[in-house]
């Protein structure tokens, strides 16, 4: 049987160097890829060399935007795998527990009553709204899970928080202006498009701080693949981990929906990629391939959403989409197959 | 442990709201450069209250505008003057490659016949009005710069643009604007549409005039508007009562708020807008959803009505109107053949709001029934 | 005595409203413990409260002295593991994988096995029999391996009691056997004390060290397996009417053909039963002699046949039964001898037979043919 332990290994190892392998082109690409053209020569000497409009583009809009991608879709890649195992679920991803309504909420409240009376916020303000609206959105979850100790009755609650709070945010609708709805819809619609430094030092410290506790849990949660009774009966406090599942997944979608508004499928559609090619549910593993896999999604679809049409871009919820719902149908469909 | 969560969460989105950028709208004030330096004239305005410009020796003005913001414009090969406030952005003359957003300065700018002073739009060029602008942007002088919340940065940055003119529409994805800011380019935002007296909004054409120096050419074109005001004004209100709206594609009415440019407009042509008391004057919104029942009762005995096609498109005849909704049927103003629709692109013509103000006089006060095309409005039949 | 697992006072329900009430246990270390009773009646729900997967409703569980309320997970852990019956549906694991997350408990903060870990996991594996399943994708692997899979995992947490909830059920007679027998060892060589509940009675019997029943509102009976395994106990807990235990082998019988006999069987030694299936399955009555009451017949018989004419063990056959037997083979019409040879102590049911063809009975060869 040692051939297959061999075979097993070496699979897990090609896989994540040609996932590293990925990765690196991408980050290239995207660094090397935009509106403006130029050469690799001048794309490396303004990047290293001396200023110039090159390099305020590559340092000022693509670095940071790039950046951006790793780290949110690294977040958004774990949040989703940190549900579909609580939950066992294929189809749970960062916002079935209803924190996009909530932001979307927040950020509504924001546009309407302040600058519908004509005073102006600083995009701290509107980031800062969303991710309180979520994180308020996964208070009401964790209340509600004290509560309902069921974790299958958790899905469902947050799914009806969902609504309740698209409801409210319809009704705050009612009152606002074209500006605020036409506004409202294009945040919702999710975009990595004008990142600063400012937002990606923020995001860096919340994703790899929460990533990192993440990693610190894959032993309980390699002990919840085994359904919640088998997790109890080997000594997991499962009321703690529920709360501290809820709350690092929470936080990592609320800060892809604060800074980028909500992007959906990755969280979804990575988790599935990623144990098919490693062919492993070992949560050592999966985790940090997890993280890789959204960086690359992400990359890869912003890529593609800011340069097939430029200077338009197009919705990066739509790409994502066309590239992450075939690989739902088929994650569903084999589950099907089998039972 | 859950209601300590819940409280401080509470606290902090009350701190957040909190620390919003207080603005007062309306009115300009601080206009003082903070060295020193006496103004020597500023420049006379008639209807416009949300900007200012302010002239002083050397060439040297300084423009301010009712979202704080301020702008000194300094004159070719001059330097900036030292001591000034931190807040006022420099731009140096001749200014050039502009980024412009707001749709209604377009006009302006080619009234002005300023349009080489652009490099880049926020809007395709088949949705312009000014035949100047389309064909500019179909020869490539000015390029398509992605929409105004999603602009395309590096195309921006690379062009060596240093102005961008935006519109209110910013303030909600305020991001943007502050990479704009961040790559160095100067953001400035048009108010014009917060004028409450529709020659206001035409009078803005002197302050893109100050941005380029032009002046004169601004002044003579707004004594002209004038003088179409004052024709109109010049005779007495009709009695005549008329209602401005559309349809939207859910089905409600969407009409003017009371006391908004385009209801002044009607007052000014000597009509009286139908809704008396339509919305709230201190917010900014400039459009009412009207619930049906409210709208029937209150529209149906408009005597005119004018159908604001600039949102979703121009009618072609009365059928048409009507198959939006059946109710119109009953109105006073359809049944007695004085429905007019105004052309689509009415709210990019800024410049010519005097003259508009005048077609809607004569709507109201001619009774050729052979008249069926205005310069602005064409009569639904 | 002291006692290494016991209850004071137990009871247990589903949101507060008591299903069972007042339970004792008092079970040695070492002990096997079995519940039993009908579907419905309350044993997973005992289990679950043991196991503290519910939460009971009153009493207290102790094992030695200390209270499991006063431990955390993780201590309970240390001494205890399960075996539920719920299915599962694990994602891309393999068998051994399943094995390890029984190491939960010892191993470190990432959850790295050490070198100890993994000899324990192949141990475990080895004694159960799935060592060659270890690469096997969990779910793609048949119920009864799965099982023992599961019972690996169990056994490598390394528990001091282990509970087991109808860990047969899904099981062949092969596998439920080899469970069982593991379970044995279990508990002879290594100390471990179990609980669980089965359905197959005469398993129960066979594994068992003592006995709760389960029915109603508390414990009917607890007591060890010889005490528990009587006839009208058994009958009593399972409700029994249409059939009939014994608990000599812990075998069933259907029940017995209703009607006046008219078919005499004679047999002994074995050689009847068959026939006394065949008739039953038939629903024909029968009588039955002479059989010695040590004899195998006998048991089978004693459940079935309308009536049974017996002798002492080792006795010759009495004129007294003889005589009994001659009586009543003039009330049927039809004999069958399963007899092919005779001894000293059965000599006489050669005459009896004699006596029966005399008498004008049809003689049957095969049963099968009535």
């Amino acid at each position: 049987m040692e051939s297959i332990e061999i075979k097993r290994r070496a699979r897990i190892w090609i896989v994540f160097i040609a996932l590293l392998a990925a990765f690196f082109i991408l980050v290239s690409l995207n660094v090397m890829l935009g509106s403006v053209q130029s050469s690799i020569s001048d794309t490396l000497s303004a990047l290293f060399g001396r200023g110039g409009d090159m390099a305020d583009i590559l340092w000022k809009i693509r670095l940071p935007r790039m950046l951006a991608c790793v780290l949110l879709g690294g977040a958004l890649a774990l949040s989703g795998f940190l549900l579909q195992t609580f939950f066992n679920n294929p189809i749970a991803g960062p916002y079935v527990l209803g924190i996009s309504s909530g932001a979307k909420l927040t950020v509504a409240l924001v546009m309407v009553l302040v600058l519908g009376a004509h005073k102006s916020v600083g995009s701290v303000v509107l980031i800062g709204a969303a991710f309180v609206g979520a994180m308020i959105s996964m208070g009401f979850v964790l209340l509600i899970s004290q509560i309902i100790r069921r974790s299958a009755m958790l899905i469902v609650s947050g799914v009806m928080l969902g609504y309740i709070f698209s409801a409210i945010t319809d009704f705050i609708i009612t009152f606002a202006d074209d500006a605020s709805i036409v506004n409202l819809h294009n945040w919702s619609r999710g975009s990595f498009s004008g990142i600063s430094w400012d937002n990606v030092r923020v995001m860096a410290v919340v994703v790899i701080v929460t990533s990192c506790l993440v990693f610190l849990l894959s032993k309980p949660i390699g002990a919840f693949q085994l359904g919640e009774s088998y997790a109890k009966s080997v000594g997991v406090n499962v009321g703690a981990f529920r709360v501290a599942l809820v709350l690092l997944s929470s936080v990592l979608s609320a800060c892809v929906t604060a800074f980028a508004g909500p992007i959906s499928f990755v969280g979804i559609a990575v988790p599935h990629i990623v144990k098919a090619l490693l062919k492993t549910s070992r949560p050592l593993l999966v985790i940090p391939v997890c993280f890789l896999g959204g960086a690359i999604f992400c990359l890869g679809c912003d890529l593609i959403a800011r340069t097939l049409f430029a200077p338009l871009e197009l919705s990066i919820s739509s790409v994502t989409a066309v590239f992450g719902a075939p690989v739902v149908i088929t994650a569903l469909l084999k589950k099907r197959a089998r039972s | 442990m859950d209601l300590k969560r819940f409280l401080s969460l509470a606290l902090c989105a009350l701190f957040l709201f909190s620390m919003v950028g207080c603005t007062e709208s309306a009115h300009v004030n601080r206009r003082d450069l903070g060295n020193g330096w006496e103004i020597e004239s500023s420049m006379p305005l008639q209807y416009a209250t949300q900007f200012s410009v302010d002239y002083y020796a050397g060439g040297y003005k300084l423009i301010c505008l009712s979202d704080n913001s301020r702008f000194l414009i300094v004159p070719e090969d001059a330097e900036a003057p030292a001591g000034i406030d931190k807040d006022i952005t420099i731009l140096h003359q001749p200014i050039q490659n502009i980024y412009l957003v707001a749709t209604s300065a377009m006009c302006l700018f080619d009234a002005l016949d300023a349009l080489d002073a652009i490099s880049l739009s926020g809007t395709k060029a088949e949705n312009w009005y000014s035949e100047n602008a389309r064909s500019a942007m179909e020869n490539g002088k000015i390029l398509y710069a992605g929409k105004y919340s999603e602009p395309d940065y590096e195309l921006i940055l690379s062009s060596g643009c240093e102005l961008a003119i935006e519109s209110t529409m910013i303030s909600h994805a305020p991001e943007v604007k502050e990479k704009l800011l961040d790559l160095g380019i100067s953001v400035l935002i048009d108010q014009s549409s917060y004028e409450k007296h529709p020659l206001g909004r035409t009078e803005w054409i002197k302050f893109y005039a100050a941005l380029l120096n032009k002046e004169s050419n601004a002044e003579a074109l707004f004594v002209d508007q004038v003088g179409f005001l004052n024709e109109a004004a010049a005779q007495e209100n009709t009695g005549k009562t008329v209602a401005f709206f559309y349809i939207s594609t859910s089905g409600y009415a969407v009409a003017r708020k009371s006391g908004d440019y385009v209801t002044k407009m009607i007052e000014l042509a000597g009509g009286n807008y139908i809704f008396s008391d339509l919305g709230d004057p201190e917010t900014a919104t400039s459009m009412v959803t009207l619930e049906m029942e409210k709208f029937y009762a209150t529209a149906k005995d408009a005597d005119f009505i004018i159908y604001n096609s600039t949102i979703s498109g121009e009618l072609k005849n009365l059928d048409e109107l009507i198959a939006k909704n059946e109710l119109l049927r009953d109105f006073k103003a359809v049944q007695n053949g004085n429905v007019w629709c105004t052309n689509q692109n009415l709210f990019q013509e800024t410049t010519q709001l005097g003259r508009m103000i005048l077609d809607i006089n004569r709507m109201l006060v001619q009774d050729d029934p052979t008249v069926t095309r205005l310069n602005f409005l064409y009569k639904l039949q | 005595m002291d006692y290494f697992f016991s209850t004071k006072q137990l009871t247990v329900g589903y949101n507060g409203t008591p299903l069972i009430r007042d339970i004792e246990i008092r079970l040695q270390k070492g002990r096997i413990l079995t519940l039993i009773g009908p579907n419905g009646a309350g044993k997973s729900t005992i289990l679950m409260s043991i196991t503290r997967q519910l939460k009971s409703i009153a009493g207290t569980i102790y094992i030695g002295d200390r209270s499991i309320e006063e431990m955390t997970n993780r201590d309970l852990s240390h001494h205890l593991s399960v075996v539920l019956t719920e299915r599962l549906r694990t994602e891309l694991m393999t068998c051994e994988e399943i094995v390890e997350t029984g190491r939960y408990p010892y191993t470190g903060m990432l959850g790295i096995l050490s070198a100890a870990d993994k000899a324990a996991v192949r141990e475990a594996m080895k004694l159960v029999n799935v060592a060659d399943l270890k690469d096997r994708d969990f779910m793609c692997i048949s119920d009864g391996q799965r099982q023992r899979v599961l019972l690996a995992r169990a056994i490598c947490q390394q528990p001091e009691i282990l509970v087991l909830d109808e860990p047969t059920s899904y099981l062949d007679i092969r596998y439920e056997l080899e469970l069982l027998d593991i379970l044995r060892d279990m508990a002879e060589e290594r100390g471990i004390t179990i609980i669980l509940s089965l359905h197959n009675l005469s398993l129960a019997q066979r594994v068992s060290d003592d006995v709760m029943c389960v029915k109603g509102e508390t414990i009917s009976h607890y007591g060890s397996a010889e005490e528990i395994f009587q006839r009208n106990l058994i009958h009593e807990l399972y409700g029994l009417t249409d059939g009939s235990y014994n608990p000599v082998f812990g075998s069933v019988e259907m029940k017995r053909p209703p009607g006046t006999p008219h078919v005499f069987v004679i047999a002994g030694g074995g050689t009847g039963i068959e026939a006394y299936r065949t008739l039953q399955k038939k629903r024909i009555p029968f009588i039955t002699g002479v059989l010695h009451e040590n004899d195998i017949d006998y048991q089978v018989a004693h459940d079935i046949a309308s009536c049974v004419i017996s002798e002492h063990g080792f006795c010759p056959i009495t004129d007294s039964s003889y005589q009994q037997a001659l009586e009543k083979l003039h009330t049927c019409d039809t004999v069958v001898n399963c007899l092919v040879e005779y001894g000293e102590i059965n000599a006489r049911n050669r005459e009896l037979f004699e006596q029966a063809r005399l008498l004008g009975c049809k003689v049957v060869e095969n049963v099968a043919t009535l």
